[in-house]
């Protein structure tokens, strides 16, 4: 069972390119529709857990999978399949990159290829944006990090963590205003 | 020994207050490494994350891989992985456990509610920033504005979408 655990997420992810919105319809695939480890409820919590924790999201379902299926050394099995082929792919791409950059031919690629990086970074932000992370109340917090970040070069952590701290604030203050309005 | 501690510690930062992602987490090394600790050009960079794009396996992990093994060979590879998932494997598998007595929480769905904004925000600064290394000539405006239409409109998968830039940018590049 741990073996096939690991099978299925080294396949997953030798065989998935462009990051986790690629390969969570296969893992779900593989996970509730083929070996029927987990129900699609379950899959679903796991998810938007995994969205919503720091790090890879990948790596994140994979966790949240791992354990479910097997604890800890479900975990463990799943994470090392997810990230095996990620690493020897990209150190025997690194290991020969480095000879090639030079070339004159690999610069104009590289001409054509940042642009087209530019579009991918700019098509979730949309994307994000529509799928209801932003809503009336709170469409000004990207844009006051969009200009503290990008122009005032403010590092990102300390917004985050300045969120954190308002968030859980504000609704703390919200929940005893509650209370006091119900007694 | 003191640059692969410095690599972990950085690409444990740069893991733990990533939240929403590969791209987050790009913004984030962005911030970290090419601004902050100078391992990188921001030119090396976009090229690693190019490649990270179009290899199998999750982008945050490719880059990180990637920028380990560049600056410290094999073992830096390793360190900046483990760097990068370690915070998963501490926040996200607390919440595993204890995900469903978390998730009605006030507090803890008011973090995620102003968080995911704010990612939007960070993720758009690292295109703005992106752009204004990458999109330097009529050229690459056309292979802008190209990418972007095809990847939004049409869904294309990022892998298709960087094969066919890369193959229009060594004919007429």
């Amino acid at each position: 069972m741990l073996l096939r655990l690991f099978l299925v997420f080294l396949k997953i992810g030798a065989f998935t390119i462009g990051g986790a919105y690629a390969m969570i319809p296969l893992i779900r695939k593989e996970v509730v529709q083929k070996h029927k480890w987990l129900s699609d409820e379950d899959f679903l919590d796991g998810l938007a857990a995994a969205q919503s924790c720091p790090g890879p999201i990948a790596i994140n379902i994979s966790i949240y999978t791992g354990y479910r299926i097997g604890k800890s050394r479900g975990l463990l099995v799943s994470v090392l399949g997810t990230l095996l082929p990620s690493l020897i792919v990209i150190l025997f791409i690194a290991a020969f990159f480095d000879r090639f950059s030079g070339l004159e031919a690999v610069r104009r690629i590289f001409h054509a290829l940042k642009p087209a990086v530019v579009a991918l970074i700019a098509v979730p932000v949309i994307q994000m944006s529509q799928s209801g992370g932003i809503s009336r109340y709170t469409f000004w917090l990207p844009l006051l990090a969009l200009i503290l970040i990008a122009w005032l070069s403010i590092n990102p952590i300390y917004l985050i963590l300045l969120t954190i701290c308002g968030a859980v604030v504000y609704a703390l203050i919200m929940q005893r205003g509650q209370k006091r309005g119900r007694s | 020994m003191i640059l692969y501690l410095q690599m972990l510690f950085t690409f444990f930062k740069i893991g733990l207050f990533s939240f929403g992602g590969g791209y987050a987490i790009l913004a984030m090394i962005q911030h970290e490494v090419v601004i902050n600790r100078a391992w990188l050009s921001s030119a090396e960079f976009f090229d690693i994350v190019a490649i990270s794009q179009m290899t199998p396996g999750p982008i945050a992990i490719n880059a990180a891989t990637f920028i380990g093994y560049h600056k410290a060979g094999l073992v830096g590879g390793v360190f900046c992985t483990l760097g990068v998932i370690l915070p998963s494997l501490i926040v996200m598998t607390l919440i595993t456990v204890s995900y469903l007595k978390l998730k009605d929480k006030p507090w803890f769905r008011a973090i995620f509610k102003y968080l995911r904004p704010l990612s939007i925000g960070l993720i758009a600064s690292a295109g703005i920033m992106a752009g204004r290394d990458a999109i330097v000539d009529v050229f690459s405006v056309g292979v802008f504005v190209l990418a972007f239409v095809l990847s939004w409109r049409l869904k294309i998968n990022p892998f298709y979408m960087l094969l066919g830039a890369g193959v229009i940018g060594y004919f007429f590049g």
